[in-house]
């Protein structure tokens, strides 16, 4: 095809209008497509109540059996067990690690993760293994009638 | 049966196809033939998954009240049920080890030289695809095990950069391993990954078909030829049918697996989301490797998390495998190159003794193994495995090059006999390796290996 020509130039311009106006229809149709699929992929966000969360019955003769009890709220799990104090503590149940759920071994006052042998004191603080981080704390009460409380929306201060 | 011939003849031209095959043939150079066979066994396996898989189905239920159950089910109630899992279960492992015999054998005929890198890279991604399979279906019956295998296994998705929440989300169904997370895996498993790789497989069928088989490495065209029709295509069916009685013969007499770590399916008990993980938690044994070099990495290391680095360090070793066709220079002038025979000896040790350092061997079957035991019966092993391997590429085919199969075994080495950390282990023999080629560089002379080793 000749290069020169002002009909030609004009004719070209008109392609390359022609060819910008395709592509971004092209652009668009698959974004159309894409974006929807994207969305519809990506759960949704956590449902369930968050905030104080009151110990069921059967969870706290568990925990007095068992020296300790793992609770799910909205998307996090909790571990709840009682130090050699018999104070209640409560710690992310989640390892920093690769996300194995850790335990409470009593006579050695250790939170242990069993997946690749990573351990934590009981104030969630890494001791030894590969866990890059310690375990978020929540803060654990006892009410007046005597049922329990573990607080899990809000973190309890480092010391 | 001719005049059947003769109706589609006139109708769809069918003549030169016939003339095709009786034509087709495949080189026949020595030793290299047993190798030919091994992507021929993972086809059959395949086509094995798909069979039982598809038997499967007719009973399996994806959902948190019902899969378990109803594995359960197909174990205990379904006449046969049993075994149709268990052939299930043995073919995908089978099928593994087929898949990674013929990649092995593959790259150390350097069949990946020009003009079949996209065999190579076809088939490297229906190795990743097997991995998939293997990977969604361990969490289809919803038991303790697999479920934390898969939480495990799914968290490293959070190392990739910049999507990896994301990812991470999407392939989970939630910020947790959950119903959601089944769901997804069994749309993967029984859906996508089966098409996908039914794509591929006729990619990579085809490309070997335009090309004919890689002859062995120096001989440009095949002295002889095998013919495809009927001798080639006779004897794969024949080694079928033995691959079919070895399966059925493994499926029957072990029906839940060899009770090896990570190549055992027992059912046990239902999965629990908040029970606390339990010791000997292990991934499949093909992903052993990568779930040891996990353990093995500290938790903060150049500024990245212990498992972020880790990852990082598996995909680049991965990319240097995919990309081998492209790196190695002297197999694209058909010469050969002994120093990516070398690569692949070291890839085979690597991975292999963290497979043995995660099975625990050497460690007394304790509930939390003597990690100092098991490094040095493990090194034991592997080092007797490189010695042996040493000598028959010196003595047998007069290789001159172990610069890298040298450095991983003086890793193993060190580790498991002077107790020196695995990673500190590792960047001795990443600097052995630096001062290798260093060396062979600045050295008068050629810089590259003398042509020794041409496979005879
Ligand atoms: C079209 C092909 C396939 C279909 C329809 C299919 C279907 C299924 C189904 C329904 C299950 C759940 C039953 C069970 O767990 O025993 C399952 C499990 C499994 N599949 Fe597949 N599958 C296919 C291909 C494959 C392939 C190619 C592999 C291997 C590389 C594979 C590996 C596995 C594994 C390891 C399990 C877990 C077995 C267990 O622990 O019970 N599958 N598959
Ligand atoms: S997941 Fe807890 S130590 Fe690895």
């Amino acid at each position: 095809m000749p290069d020169e020509g002002c009909p030609l130039k004009k004719k070209r311009s008109r392609r390359g209008f022609i060819d910008i106006m395709l592509g971004l229809g092209f652009m668009g149709s698959t974004a159309s497509v894409v974006y929807p699929v994207l969305r519809y992929l990506k759960p949704l966000g956590p449902s369930g109540a968050q905030g104080p969360m009151k110990l069921t019955k059967e969870d706290q003769a568990k925990l007095e059996r068992e020296h300790m009890l793992i609770v799910r709220s909205g998307t996090t799990r909790i571990l709840v067990f009682e130090d050699g104090q018999q104070k209640l503590r409560a710690l992310d149940a989640r390892c920093t690690h690769e996300g194995c759920t850790v335990q409470f071994v009593p006579g050695e006052s250790l939170i242990w993760c069993a997946c690749h042998n990573g351990k934590f004191d009981l104030d969630g603080r890494v001791l030894s293994g590969p866990p890059p981080r310690p375990l978020a704390q929540y803060s654990c009460t006892r009410e007046a009638d005597g049922s329990l409380v573990v607080n899990t929306d809000r973190k309890k201060e480092e010391a | 049966m001719s005049r059947a011939f003769d109706w589609l003849d006139k109708r769809y031209g069918l003549t030169p196809l016939v003339d095709f095959l009786k034509h087709k043939e495949v080189p026949v150079g020595g030793h290299s033939m047993v190798w030919y066979y091994l992507g021929g066994t993972t086809l059959f396996f395949f086509a094995s998954q798909v069979c039982t898989g598809l038997l499967l189905l007719l009973f399996y239920q994806p959902g948190e009240a019902t899969a378990y159950e109803s594995i359960r089910f197909i174990t205990t109630k379904v006449p046969f049920g049993w075994l149709v899992r268990s052939l299930h279960c043995w073919s995908a492992h089978l099928m593994i080890v087929s898949l990674i015999v013929h990649m092995f054998s593959t790259f150390f005929l350097k069949a990946y030289r020009p003009p079949r890198e996209l065999s190579w890279v076809t088939g490297f991604v229906l190795f990743m695809l097997a991995l998939g399979f293997g990977f969604s279906g361990y969490l289809l019956p919803w038991n303790e095990l697999a479920f934390f295998a898969t939480s495990v296994g799914t968290d490293s998705m959070k190392a990739v950069p910049g999507i990896g929440d994301w990812l991470l989300q999407v392939l989970r169904g939630g910020t947790d391993v959950s119903a959601q997370t089944l769901y997804r895996f069994f749309a993967l498993h029984v859906v996508a990954l089966p098409l996908i790789t039914v794509g591929l497989v006729g990619g990579h069928l085809l490309f070997i078909q335009r090309q004919g088989m890689a002859p062995a490495m120096g001989t440009h065209v095949a002295r002889r030829g095998l013919r495809f029709f009927p001798d080639f295509l006779l004897r794969d069916l024949l080694l079928w049918l033995l691959c079919l009685i070895l399966l059925a013969t493994l499926a029957v007499s072990l029906p839940y697996g060899p009770g090896l770590p990570g190549v055992e399916w027992e059912l046990g008990k239902k999965a629990n989301p908040l029970a606390p993980a339990y010791p000997g938690i292990k991934p499949e044994w093909y992903f052993l490797w990568v779930y040891q070099l996990l353990k093995e990495f500290p938790p903060h290391i150049l500024g990245m998390e212990g498992p972020q680095a880790a990852i990082l360090l598996v995909s680049v070793m991965l990319g240097i495998w995919a990309a081998v066709p492209w790196l190695d220079r002297r197999a694209q002038r058909d010469e050969s190159s002994t120093a990516f025979s070398d690569l692949g000896v070291a890839a085979i040790l690597f991975v292999g003794y963290l497979t043995l350092k995660a099975w625990d061997i050497g460690g007394k079957g304790l509930k939390v193994p003597d990690t100092f035991a098991v490094a040095r019966a493990t090194s034991i092993i592997t080092v007797i495995v490189a010695a042996a391997i040493f000598a028959l590429r010196r003595f047998a085919y007069q290789h001159r090059f172990f610069l890298l199969s040298g450095a991983a075994t003086l890793q193993i080495a060190l580790h498991g006999f002077l107790r020196v950390s695995y990673l500190n282990a590792g960047i001795v023999s990443v600097l052995l390796i630096a001062a290798g080629f260093a060396y062979l560089r600045l050295r008068p002379g050629p810089s590259v290996p003398p042509r020794l080793g041409v496979a005879p």
